[in-house]
C-alpha cells in the first residue's frame, strides 16, 4: 500500500475540488431529506394533507402495472436494478499513484447480508487484474515433497472438493485512519473486506498427493501476474529468518487453507484470481495469492518484498515487525453509517458485521453513549469461523447527539481495542491490522459522521 | 471406503468383514498427515524439478536460489536512466506517487517512529529493506512496472547495484559487483530493525457498564480534508 495512506492531508486531495464534492455530498442529503421529509409528514402530522398526497400517489398511478416486462434470457447474466446503479467498488484517486498497483473498496453501506455478491469484491493488485486462460493454466506443487506435480484445472476441479464461508480482509483495511479521521464513509473506512462461500481443493489434499516431508516448515504461493506475488505461510514447527520461532497460533491456519477455484458457486472473477488462487481463511489477504502458478514447500521463509516493505509494521520502538498474519477479532456498524442521513426520529435497528481470524465471533457490543454503557446485540445466524456475523440492535432515536460504536469478542476472549489502546502499542505509523472499535457520530440534523475517540 | 460399506451391508452378513474393512480404512487414514485429507490418485502429472527449475524464480532473503551472471553499478546506472527514473525518479526520490528508492536515513526513521510522526512516508531501501538478495528478487520478478519480468539476469543484477548505490547501501561503492556470492554479504542498514510478531498485543475487556467518567475527547475529520465519498453522490447528481 502506498505511504501516503495515513498522511492525514494528502497531496492533492484538494486540488479534486473539495467545493464540488462539498456541493455533490449536501446534494445527496438534501434528496434524502426530502424523501424522508414525506415520510414524516404523512406519519406524524395530522394535518399534513399534502403530504399524505404525495406520499399516496404512486397507489394510482403504478407504471409497470399495464405493461409487459422482459423476457427470459433478454439478460443472459442478471444485473443489479438500474435503480441501484449507484452500489458499486470505489477507489480513492490520491492513494495510490495509479489504479494497476492499487485498491478499491466493498460499499458495505449497500449490502444487508455476510455475503459480498461477486462484482462488489474489493480488489487488490500489485500489477493489474489479468485474463489467465484456464486450459493452458498450470498449477506446479514441489520443493521438499516426495514427487513434485503438476496439475490443470480440470484436474483440480476433478479432486475432492471443500467449500466454506470465510471473510478475504485486506490488512490495509482502515489504514488511513491511523492518524486522525480522514474517510467520511463506511466504504472507505471498512470496505478493504469481503465475505464468500470458497470453493476448492484443501491444500492438505495436495500435501498429502505430493507427500510433504514432515521437516518442511514454510511454503509460499506465487502468482501468475506481473507482480508474480509471493508469500511465505508458516507451518508447525516455522522458524523466522533470526532462528526464532513463529507463534503457534500461526502456524496452523494453513490446515484450513485451499485452492480456490470457485466463489459463491461460480467461478473466481478474473479481480479475484481466476482460474485459480489460493486462499488461507483468517490470514491477512495478501497471503491467498491470486493467479495460484505454484505452491513451494521449504523449510524457512522467503521474506519476500511483499513481507520486506509492503505488509510490515513499523513500531513506535522504530522496529519493523513481520509475520503480523492473523486479522484479529473487529467489527463496524453498517448502519447507520456515515454514508447515509438519519431519517427522522423513531425507530431503527442497528446493524452490522463482526469477524476474527481466529474463529468464531462470539459476543457484539454496542455503545450508543461514546462507550460508556453496552448492551449486546443479537447475532444473525450462522454464526462461522474466520467469517463475517451480522449483529442488529433494536435502536430508537430521539433526534440527538450519539456517539455509536461496536465491539467484538471471539471465541478466544480477544476483545476488540480501542483506538487509543493500539495507538499506545502500535503508534501511528502501523499502517496495517487497524482493528480498533469504530466510532460514528449521529448529530442532531441527522447527520452521521467517522469520529474518534482519542482519551478512552 | 464407503463403497465397500455398502456392498457388505447390502448382503446383510459378514458382520466381521464389516468391521476389518472399516478398521482397515481407519487405520490407513490415522497414518497419513492429516485425517481430513482423503488420499486421491489418477489426477495430475508426476513432474521432475530439474522440468521446474525454469520455474522457479525465487530468491530467498539469504541468496538461495540467486542465479549464475553478474551486474555492475554503472550498466545498472543506464538501465535505470531508461527504464525506472520516470516513476522512481532521477535520484531515487520517487516520482508520480511512485515508491522511493532513498527515504530518510535510517537513524532518522527510526526517531521519526519514535516521536510517532510521519516514518513511513520516507521509506526507501536504506531504512526499510533487509536482505539485498530480496531486492534482486523484487526486480527481476516485477519490474519495470510497465514490463515486468522482462530484464535480464545481468540487467537485473546490475540494476540491483545501481539503485543500492544510489541509496547509499554500505559497501556498494561505483565499483561494486553483483552476484549471488556478493549479494547475500551486504548488510543492509534496517536489517536489525526486522522483528517477527508475538501474537495478540492489545489486552481490551469487556466492561459492560459505567465503564468511564468524565467526558471523551472526540475528533472529527479536519475541514482541510477534501470529501472523498462521492461517487454514489456523482452518480444522483448526474441523473
Ligand atoms: C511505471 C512506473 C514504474 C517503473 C517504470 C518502474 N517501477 Fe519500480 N515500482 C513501481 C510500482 C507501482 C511499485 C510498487 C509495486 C507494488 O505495489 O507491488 C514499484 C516498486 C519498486 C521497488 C520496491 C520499492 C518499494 O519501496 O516498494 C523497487 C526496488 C523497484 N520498483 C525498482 C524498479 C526498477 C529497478 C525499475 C527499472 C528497471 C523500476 N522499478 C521501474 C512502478 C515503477
Amino acid at each position: 500500500m502506498s505511504e501516503n495512506m495515513i498522511n492525514p492531508v494528502p497531496e492533492g486531495a484538494n486540488k479534486a475540488g473539495v467545493a464540488s464534492s462539498d456541493r455533490r455530498k449536501f446534494l445527496r442529503k438534501s434528496v434524502a431529506l426530502a424523501a424522508g421529509g414525506a415520510a414524516i409528514a404523512a406519519t406524524t402530522s395530522a394535518n399534513a394533507a399534502d403530504g399524505l398526497k404525495t406520499w399516496t400517489t404512486p397507489l394510482k398511478n403504478e407504471p409497470t402495472r399495464h405493461m409487459l416486462g422482459r423476457g427470459v434470457v433478454s439478460v443472459p447474466y442478471g444485473l443489479p436494478s438500474k435503480y441501484e446503479a449507484g452500489v458499486v467498488r470505489r477507489n480513492v484517486g490520491w492513494l495510490t499513484a495509479d489504479t494497476i498497483a492499487s485498491i478499491s473498496f466493498t460499499p458495505w453501506q449497500d449490502l444487508h447480508g455476510i455475503i459480498t455478491p461477486n462484482g462488489l469484491h474489493f480488489e487488490r493488485y500489485h500489477a493489474g487484474a489479468v485474463d489467465v486462460d484456464p486450459e493452458k493454466h498450470r498449477l506446479v506443487v514441489h520443493g521438499m515433497v516426495k514427487q513434485p506435480m503438476i496439475f490443470t484445472v480440470d484436474d483440480l476441479k476433478r479432486m475432492p472438493s471443500h467449500t466454506a464461508i470465510h471473510f478475504l480482509e485486506c490488512p490495509a483495511n482502515g489504514a488511513m485512519e491511523w492518524r486522525g479521521v480522514q474517510m467520511d464513509s463506511l466504504q472507505f473506512t471498512h470496505g478493504m473486506m469481503s465475505c464468500s462461500e470458497w470453493t476448492g481443493v484443501k491444500l492438505t489434499t495436495l500435501m498429502e498427493m505430493v507427500g510433504v516431508d514432515p521437516k518442511s516448515t514454510w511454503f509460499y504461493g506465487e502468482g501468475t501476474d506481473g507482480s508474480a506475488l509471493q508469500r511465505s505461510i508458516p507451518m508447525e514447527g516455522a522458524h523466522d529468518q533470526h532462528g526464532k520461532p513463529i507463534p503457534a497460533l500461526y502456524t496452523s491456519h494453513y490446515r484450513d487453507a485451499m485452492v480456490c477455484y470457485a466463489m459463491n458457486g461460480e467461478a473466481l472473477r478474473p479481480e479475484n484470481g481466476y482460474p485459480i488462487r489460493l486462499f488461507v481463511p483468517g490470514f491477512e489477504a495478501n497471503v491467498s495469492t491470486k493467479y495460484l502458478r505454484r505452491l513451494m514447500f521449504v523449510d524457512k521463509p522467503l521474506v519476500t518484498y511483499q513481507e520486506t516493505k509492503h505488509y510490515i509494521e513499523v513500531l513506535p520502538n522504530g522496529l519493523i515487525r513481520q509475520y503480523d498474519l492473523v486479522n484479529e477479532a473487529n467489527s463496524v456498524i453498517t448502519s447507520p453509517c456515515p454514508d447515509f442521513k438519519m431519517n427522522g426520529k423513531g425507530t431503527y435497528e442497528i446493524r452490522g458485521i463482526a469477524w476474527s481470524g481466529y474463529g468464531k465471533i462470539k459476543h457484539v457490543d454496542i455503545s450508543v453513549d461514546g462507550g460508556k454503557n453496552w448492551t449486546e446485540a443479537t447475532l444473525t445466524e450462522p454464526v462461522l469461523s474466520k467469517c463475517l456475523t451480522k449483529f442488529t440492535l433494536p435502536f430508537q432515536w430521539d433526534g440527538s447527539e450519539n456517539l455509536i460504536m461496536s465491539r467484538a469478542t471471539d471465541e478466544t476472549g480477544y476483545v476488540q481495542p480501542t483506538l487509543k489502546q493500539l495507538r499506545e502499542v502500535r503508534g501511528f505509523n502501523s499502517i496495517y491490522h487497524k482493528n480498533s472499535i469504530q466510532v460514528w457520530k449521529i448529530e442532531k440534523t441527522g447527520e452521521v459522521k467517522n469520529v474518534q475517540i482519542e482519551n478512552v | 471406503m464407503s463403497k465397500s460399506k455398502m456392498s457388505n451391508w447390502g448382503l446383510g452378513l459378514a458382520a466381521a468383514a464389516v468391521a476389518l474393512t472399516l478398521s482397515n480404512s481407519a487405520f490407513a487414514f490415522d497414518t497419513s498427515a492429516d485425517k481430513s485429507a482423503p488420499k486421491v490418485s489418477g489426477i495430475g502429472m508426476n513432474i521432475t524439478d530439474a522440468a521446474i527449475k525454469p520455474w522457479n524464480i525465487s530468491y530467498f532473503y539469504d541468496g538461495t536460489n540467486l542465479p549464475d551472471g553478474s551486474g555492475t553499478v554503472s550498466a545498472g546506472e543506464k538501465i535505470y536512466s531508461a527504464q525506472c527514473a520516470m516513476c522512481h525518479g532521477d535520484f531515487g526520490e520517487g516520482a508520480h506517487g511512485y515508491p522511493k528508492m532513498v527515504g530518510d536515513p535510517v537513524d532518522q526513521f527510526e526517531a521519526s517512529a519514535k516521536a510517532g510522526v510521519d516514518a513511513v512516508s520516507n521509506r526507501g531501501l536504506n531504512n526499510n529493506w533487509g536482505n539485498a538478495p530480496t531486492l534482486m528478487d523484487m526486480i527481476h520478478r516485477a519490474m519495470p512496472f510497465y514490463a515486468p519480468g522482462t530484464l535480464t539476469t545481468d540487467e537485473a543484477y546490475s540494476v540491483t547495484c545501481y539503485v543500492m548505490n544510489l541509496a547509499s547501501i554500505p559497501g556498494v561503492g561505483d565499483d561494486f559487483v553483483c552476484d549471488k556470492t556478493s549479494l547475500p554479504k551486504i548488510k543492509m542498514p534496517a536489517e536489525p530493525l526486522y522483528v517477527t510478531n508475538s501474537g495478540p498485543d492489545t489486552d481490551n475487556t469487556r466492561c459492560m457498564k459505567d465503564c468511564y467518567k468524565g467526558t471523551e475527547f472526540v475528533v472529527e475529520k479536519a475541514a482541510s480534508i477534501g470529501d472523498v465519498s462521492v461517487g454514489k453522490v456523482q452518480k444522483k447528481d448526474s441523473q
